[in-house]
């Protein structure tokens, strides 16, 4: 139970990061590598803010914030001219890397390159679940993920805009077509994932502090949660993220107190070789019986 | 005299370095159906994307309505001016036919009674896809398929139409359907500009034709003056 509740809390993190890459990659078809460290910006800016002596709760709002706008910068600074000179290039993974390293360097600069406190608001409290104990911080970090994992569903299916991403993730020249300006969807859509990552940052920066090399970790880490829940969806890169933290978890108890640190490595591998769509494409098979249903009879030309 | 629907004048355009269209002088007048026929290379599909802002302009003018187009970003000439039928349709197959009709409104979602009555007269027009609205447009048939983006273009209420081979990969039930809903857009005074390679189609739809042949316009004649099957015109041009 304890291995379970500590993984979900953990890979609720993971989810949170996931899903930024995922959301950025659904509308744009680019893999935002500064992911991780749009965690960071939202710990750091939240923990600076703090230590001026706003209100915390302000400050991790401000958090959040800035990792959004500095996810819609890089869209515009690193991203979009590089798909405007050759639609079709890779460009965007040299340049969001080196988004990466500014960030990072650019942080250690402006604040030090050692952990500094973060506002402790809710790690003092311990909630108790059957056998296992957690913190209301590692409570509270589950049921936000879920919350913004089911919110993103419903807006993505249910909204104009959420079906306005959807269709340019189709066919983004048709979208622009029926009047869609994909350059502010996959602007938004960047700023969208860079606050799923900040939101991610201020839910662990009460247990890691703030350091400006958080990203690294947890960009690795989100990134494969992507790889396990796939790209299609990104609901789905949060289950990648839950299901990573509890294997790492169970690594960390069942193997070696430090295996979480290898051990998703391990499990992209096995998910490459066995499922290279992600999980949800055990849902496929599923889905096309659905649509054979719903097909009309002797559906020609 | 109120301005052209549509009006392209000494109009160059093309991909990268290459120039697909070389002076291209073609009108559509209000109300006016004009078919554009050529071999297959012509630059009909060019035109049609230039016109949506989707290819690279380099001279001349593009003109709907009297507002000059040129230098206006794709989407916003999708917002009501011009609207487009693609070649192969390219539905979003995985949304619901009513989100992929509403999803031609979107310059439209803060009149929502308007975007009502837009969708009324689609479903008017084509009252089959009332009843399938819920499903998945990649479920339908060709035909059904060709009703949808020809219903996602009326969407946009746009000034001009373009409709890009929509007989192509149809059964002859489904050609005659969407043949008779495009005579039905004509007679309520639509304009509308339609590259399609069928010429008896083409003669029976149109008021006007212009043949396109290496990029430039080797003919503009009257749809009445090609005779009914256009035997002459095939032989001349498109043999």
């Amino acid at each position: 139970m304890q291995v379970l509740l500590s993984g979900l809390a953990i890979g609720a993190i993971y989810g949170l990061v996931a899903m930024g890459f995922a959301i950025a990659f659904y509308v744009t078809r680019v893999i935002n590598f500064a992911e991780g460290q749009l965690l960071m910006v939202g710990v750091m800016v939240a923990a600076w803010f703090a230590r001026t002596g706003l209100d915390p709760w302000i400050a991790i709002v401000l958090g959040i914030l800035a990792a959004a706008a500095v996810g819609a910068v890089t869209y515009l600074v690193a991203v979009r001219p590089v798909l405007a000179f050759d639609r079709f290039s890779f460009a965007w993974l040299v340049s969001t890397l080196g988004v990466a390293l500014i960030l990072e360097n650019g942080a250690a600069l402006v604040w030090g390159p050692t952990s500094r406190s973060f506002p402790a608001l809710l790690t003092g409290t311990s909630v108790h679940v059957g056998s296992a104990t957690l913190t209301l911080q590692e409570v509270v970090t589950i049921g936000v993920a879920i919350a913004a994992a089911i919110g993103f569903e419903l807006y993505r299916r249910r909204t104009l805009f959420g079906k306005l991403g959807m269709a340019i993730a189709h066919d983004p020249e048709m979208a622009t077509a029926l009047g869609a300006n994909t350059v502010l969807v996959a602007t938004a859509a960047f700023a969208l994932a860079g606050a799923f990552a900040g939101l991610a940052g201020v839910l662990i920066g009460p247990i890691t502090y703030s350091n400006p090399y958080l990203g690294d970790t947890y960009g690795i880490a989100g990134f494969v949660a992507l790889m396990i829940g796939g790209t299609s969806r990104p609901a789905a890169a949060m289950a990648g993220g839950l299901l990573l933290g509890i294997l790492g978890e169970a690594a960390n108890k069942l193997i070696d107190t430090q295996a979480s640190d290898w051990f998703p490595f391990v499990v992209v591998v096995v998910m490459l070789l066995v499922l290279p769509e992600g999980l949800l494409s055990l849902a496929a098979p599923f889905r096309r019986a659905v649509r054979r249903a719903r097909a009309p009879a002797g559906a020609t030309g | 005299m109120s301005a052209n629907a549509l009006d392209l004048r000494g109009l160059r355009a093309g991909y990268g370095r290459y120039d697909v269209l070389r002076d291209v002088d073609l009108q559509v007048a209000p109300g006016e159906a004009v078919g554009l026929l050529g071999p297959n290379g012509a630059g009909k599909t060019t035109l049609l994307r230039a016109v949506m802002g989707l290819v690279k302009h380099r001279t001349g003018v593009i003109s709907i309505a009297g507002t000059d187009v040129v230098r206006m970003p794709a989407h916003k000439i999708a917002r009501g001016l011009a609207a487009l039928v693609p070649e192969g349709r390219r539905l979003f197959v995985d949304q619901p036919i009513e989100d992929n009709l509403l999803l031609g409104a979107l310059h439209l979602r803060r009149d929502k009674a308007r975007v009502s009555e837009l969708l009324e007269s689609v479903y008017a027009l084509f009252p089959v896809l009332r009843d399938v609205r819920n499903r998945p447009a990649g479920a339908l048939s060709g035909g059904q398929q060709q009703m949808v983006a020809i219903g996602r273009m009326l969407m946009s209420d746009p000034t001009v139409l373009l409709l890009d081979e929509p007989s192509l990969g149809l059964a002859p039930i489904a050609i005659g359907e969407v043949a008779e809903a495009l005579e039905r857009l004509r007679e309520e005074g639509r304009s509308i500009l339609v590259v399609e390679q069928r010429v008896d189609l083409a003669l029976r739809m149109c008021d006007r034709i212009y043949v396109l042949a290496g990029g430039e316009v080797a003919l503009e004649e009257q749809a009445r003056a090609l005779g009914e099957d256009g035997r002459a015109l095939i032989d001349a041009y498109l043999g």
